[in-house]
Formats: structure tokens, C-alpha cells, sequence
């Protein structure tokens, strides 16, 4: 099999003229979209072609201090995307989030690097980097989810938390119900999304390798073991999470503080 | 006899407003506190703080010679039973509810479980035994009242913290549940001087 057909930025520019459609279906149906559209779209382009730039560098400098400041860099960003648009709020969210994430896709991406894959070094970037990133965008997605139901849940629910309290619950027993809510709706997209893997999408990872000249076996091998990977962290990530919030929104003499939600602004 | 329950320098400020302070409370075995004053001087927050649902504040709480310090609030709140104003809408059924009250670990460790109390004595207010199976949604304000206050009071607290128990109830459930109560020690809280003078051994009346 022959590589992948190297694209000019002729081509690209061709591929931009595409976002074009959008345009005039926005002026079309008077959306307002236009400068939201033009926007995004020199972000995509923007975006990346800085990653790869970065890439480019971390490839061929191979420093393992260099790869592990990208991973924290893409955490941070993560967490911070997972709550953006949460309708509530609190404190520490963000860091909550970052440290279910951290921990959840930290240790899953280390599995399978060092022990799944065997890969040497286990920090070798041109897999570390792009599993990580697959697992990241994945993760932060349920634990948005699991976060935004849990406080909801507490919120509107939190008669029955009160009561339950009042008749003698410790915290986690008050809570339970409502995280065990919260850690099924972030499930959901996962398991939706492997549930359908192969007959309605085939996934980008899989489509880059093929693009990229890789037999579609190996390609699926590859998608199989992302997939378990993102639903171990996914799982993982959304019951650290939301524990953490409930950790959070309780005191330690079992008392509900619903004071400490806020209600997000401009979501 | 040293008093069943003891409050001492009770004080209570919500967003900067002081609701009261330095306030005591006293309660003898059976004795029934009537606790009265205009809407929004802090009677449910009285109740609560009493539950240790609302920070003390400094306040010192005192229950069967413990202090506060001493009791996890769990253990705490399953001899305290406070019962919430407005019995509101909850989640699933009453039922539902009657169950998880009873699977707590505080409650399971009393050992003064009886299958089926809150039913019976539920059913003596005149709530029909079907009322459990139905969603909290479905029931009308006297339906869950009666429910709320029946799980509540179930599996013998032995001081019952009542906001305004009977008042979506009409003049027979109201007896009826006043009867049940007798003899059990309790702060109640009402807006109906003629039930304070028929429930209460004693009036507090807050902001007088």
C-alpha cells in the first residue's frame, strides 16, 4: 500500500472554499452566523497548524519533560472545556474536574502505553500524544455531563436529600441516588458511541490511520483498544467527578450546602 | 431530671440579618414546646439549627447529656426527627422513601424498627394505605403531609422537631394527629394559637 497523498495548501484552500455552503445557507436563513462561521473556521486552521507545528518539534526533539508539559497543558484545557458549559456552578469545579481527569486518563493512557501496547519509552510522544488527546476529548465530555447532572439533581431534588438527612443519612447516603444519576448520564454518550462504532461512523482515529496508508485491520485494532480506553476513563473520570461534587456541595457534618451552586452566566 | 434536651447562646443570621440570639431552650421528657412568632423571624431556622441542618453558630447543643460535639450528626438527626414545612414534592413514592429511611445505617443501628409503623399510623390520620404506591406528585398537599409526617416520626425519635405539621390537614386529621403525638416530647411549630393551647406544656414566641 502507498502513503497517504500529500495535500498542498491549494487544496486546502479548495476544501475552504466548502465552508462557503455554510455561509450562504446563514445569510440565506438570516442565522447571524456569518462571523461565528469565520471565525471557527480560521480557528480550525490555526489550531492546527500550530499542533502540528508543536508536534513536528516534540517528535523529533523526543524530551520526556517536553511531552509531559503538553500533557498537563491538555488537561488544563480540558477541564476547563468540561465545565464551560455547565448551567451551574461552584468553586472548585474546574479543579475537580482536572483532578478526575488527570487521574482517570492519566492512568488509563498509561496502561495501555507501558503495559497494553508495550510501547518504549512508555512517554514515546507519536502515541502518548494523540491516545491522550483521544481519551481527553472523550472523558471531558461525560464528566461535563455527570457534573451538570449531579448539581441539577441536587438542586431541583434536594427536598428528598433534605429529608433523608434529617431522618439520619450521612452524606454519601443522602447523595447516593443522585451520583449514581449523574455517573449513568455521563456513561451514556460512551456507550452509545460503542454501540454504534463501525456500522453508523467510522471513527477519526481509524479514518486517519486508513488516510495514513495502515491496513484497516490494524486501523481497527487501533480503534478497538481506543475505545476500551476511553470507556474505562470515561467511567472512571465521571464517578471521580461527580464524587468530588458531591464532596463539595456537602459539609463534613452531613449538611446539604446548596448555597455554594451558582447558576452559570451566558450558558 | 436533668432535661432531655439543652440549648444554650442559640443565634442565627442569614444574608447579614440577625434572626435571633443568645436564645436557651430547655425540654423535659414529654413536655411540648410551642414555638411562635410572625413569618420569617426564624422558626424554621430555629428547627433546623436544632437538627443541626443549619450551622450552630456557636451555639451549644446539648441531647441526653451529650454535646453536640460528641454525636456524629447522623446519630443526631435519628433521634431528632425534624419535620420540613410544606411537605413538599419529592421524588418517587412515599413508599420508596419509607424504605430508604429505613436501609440508614443511623436508623438500622436503633433497632427500633417496625415494618409497617408509618402506615398504621398514617392510616389513623386518614391517609388510605394506596396513597404509599402513588408518586409524591400525584397526592395532594394533606396527602403528603400526612405521609412526610408518618415517615418522620416513625421508628420512635425521641424528640420531634414539627414545622407547621397539620396545616393542609382539616379539623378530624388534625385531632387525629395531635392524639398520636401526645406524651412524646416536641418543638412545635404553629401558626394556630387554639393547637398551642391544646399540643404545648409551654410557649416560645421568637421576636417578642
Amino acid at each position: 500500500m502507498s502513503g497517504p497523498i500529500e495535500l498542498s495548501w491549494g487544496q486546502i484552500a479548495l476544501a475552504a472554499s466548502l465552508i462557503l455552503v455554510n455561509g450562504l445557507i446563514s445569510a440565506w436563513l438570516g442565522l447571524g452566523l456569518g462571523r461565528r462561521l469565520l471565525v471557527a473556521a480560521a480557528r480550525t486552521v490555526v489550531q492546527l497548524v500550530l499542533l502540528g507545528y508543536v508536534l513536528v518539534g516534540v517528535f523529533e526533539t523526543r524530551h520526556a519533560a517536553l511531552v509531559l508539559v503538553i500533557c498537563a497543558a491538555m488537561i488544563v484545557l480540558a477541564a476547563r472545556e468540561s465545565v464551560r458549559r455547565t448551567g451551574r456552578r461552584y468553586a472548585g469545579i474546574q479543579l475537580d474536574a482536572l483532578i478526575a481527569l488527570a487521574v482517570a486518563a492519566g492512568a488509563t493512557v498509561l496502561a495501555a502505553d507501558a503495559v497494553i501496547i508495550g510501547v518504549e519509552p512508555w512517554w514515546e510522544p507519536r502515541y502518548l500524544i494523540p491516545l491522550f488527546g483521544m481519551i481527553l476529548g472523550n472523558a471531558l465530555t461525560g464528566i461535563g455531563l455527570g457534573l451538570e447532572r449531579c448539581m441539577s439533581e441536587l438542586d431541583e431534588g434536594r427536598a428528598r436529600v433534605e429529608f433523608l438527612l434529617a431522618r439520619g443519612a450521612t452524606r454519601w447516603e443522602a447523595a447516593r441516588p443522585v451520583a449514581a444519576e449523574a455517573v449513568r448520564t455521563g456513561m451514556i454518550p460512551m456507550l452509545n458511541a460503542m454501540t454504534v462504532v463501525g456500522l453508523v461512523t467510522i471513527p477519526g482515529m481509524m479514518t486517519g490511520q486508513m488516510l495514513g496508508g495502515v491496513s484497516p485491520m490494524i486501523a481497527a485494532r487501533y480503534q478497538i483498544l481506543v475505545m476500551f480506553l476511553i470507556g474505562a476513563a470515561t467511567a472512571a473520570g465521571v464517578t471521580g467527578a461527580v464524587l468530588l461534587c458531591v464532596r463539595a456541595l456537602f459539609d463534613r457534618d452531613h449538611r446539604l450546602r446548596i448555597e455554594r451552586l451558582r447558576r452559570a452566566s451566558g450558558s | 431530671m436533668s432535661p432531655l434536651f439543652e440549648a444554650r447562646g442559640l443565634t442565627r443570621t442569614v444574608a447579614g440579618r440577625r434572626l435571633y440570639e443568645g436564645l436557651a431552650l430547655e425540654l423535659r421528657a414529654g413536655e411540648v414546646i410551642g414555638l411562635r412568632g410572625p413569618s420569617g423571624i426564624g422558626k424554621t431556622q430555629l428547627l433546623r439549627q436544632l437538627a443541626r441542618l443549619d450551622p450552630p453558630e456557636g451555639a451549644r447543643l446539648c441531647f441526653d447529656g451529650r454535646a453536640s460535639e460528641d454525636v456524629p450528626a447522623p446519630a443526631w438527626r435519628a433521634e431528632l426527627a425534624y419535620v420540613i414545612q410544606g411537605a413538599p414534592v419529592l421524588r418517587g413514592t412515599p413508599a420508596a422513601l419509607a424504605l430508604a429511611v429505613a436501609g440508614l445505617r443511623a436508623q438500622r443501628g436503633r433497632g427500633t424498627a417496625s415494618q409497617g409503623e408509618h402506615v398504621d399510623l398514617a392510616r389513623e390520620w386518614g391517609l388510605a394505605p394506596g396513597a404509599w404506591e402513588q408518586p409524591w406528585s400525584e397526592l395532594s398537599l394533606g396527602e403528603r403531609q400526612r405521609a412526610q409526617l408518618a415517615i418522620a416520626i416513625a421508628r420512635a425519635p425521641r424528640l420531634l422537631l414539627l414545622d407547621e405539621p397539620t396545616s393542609a390537614l382539616d379539623p378530624a386529621a388534625t385531632a387525629a394527629v395531635e392524639k398520636s403525638l401526645r406524651g412524646r416530647a416536641a418543638v412545635w411549630v404553629t401558626h394556630d394559637p387554639a393547637q398551642t393551647a391544646r399540643v404545648a406544656t409551654r410557649t416560645l414566641e421568637l421576636g417578642a
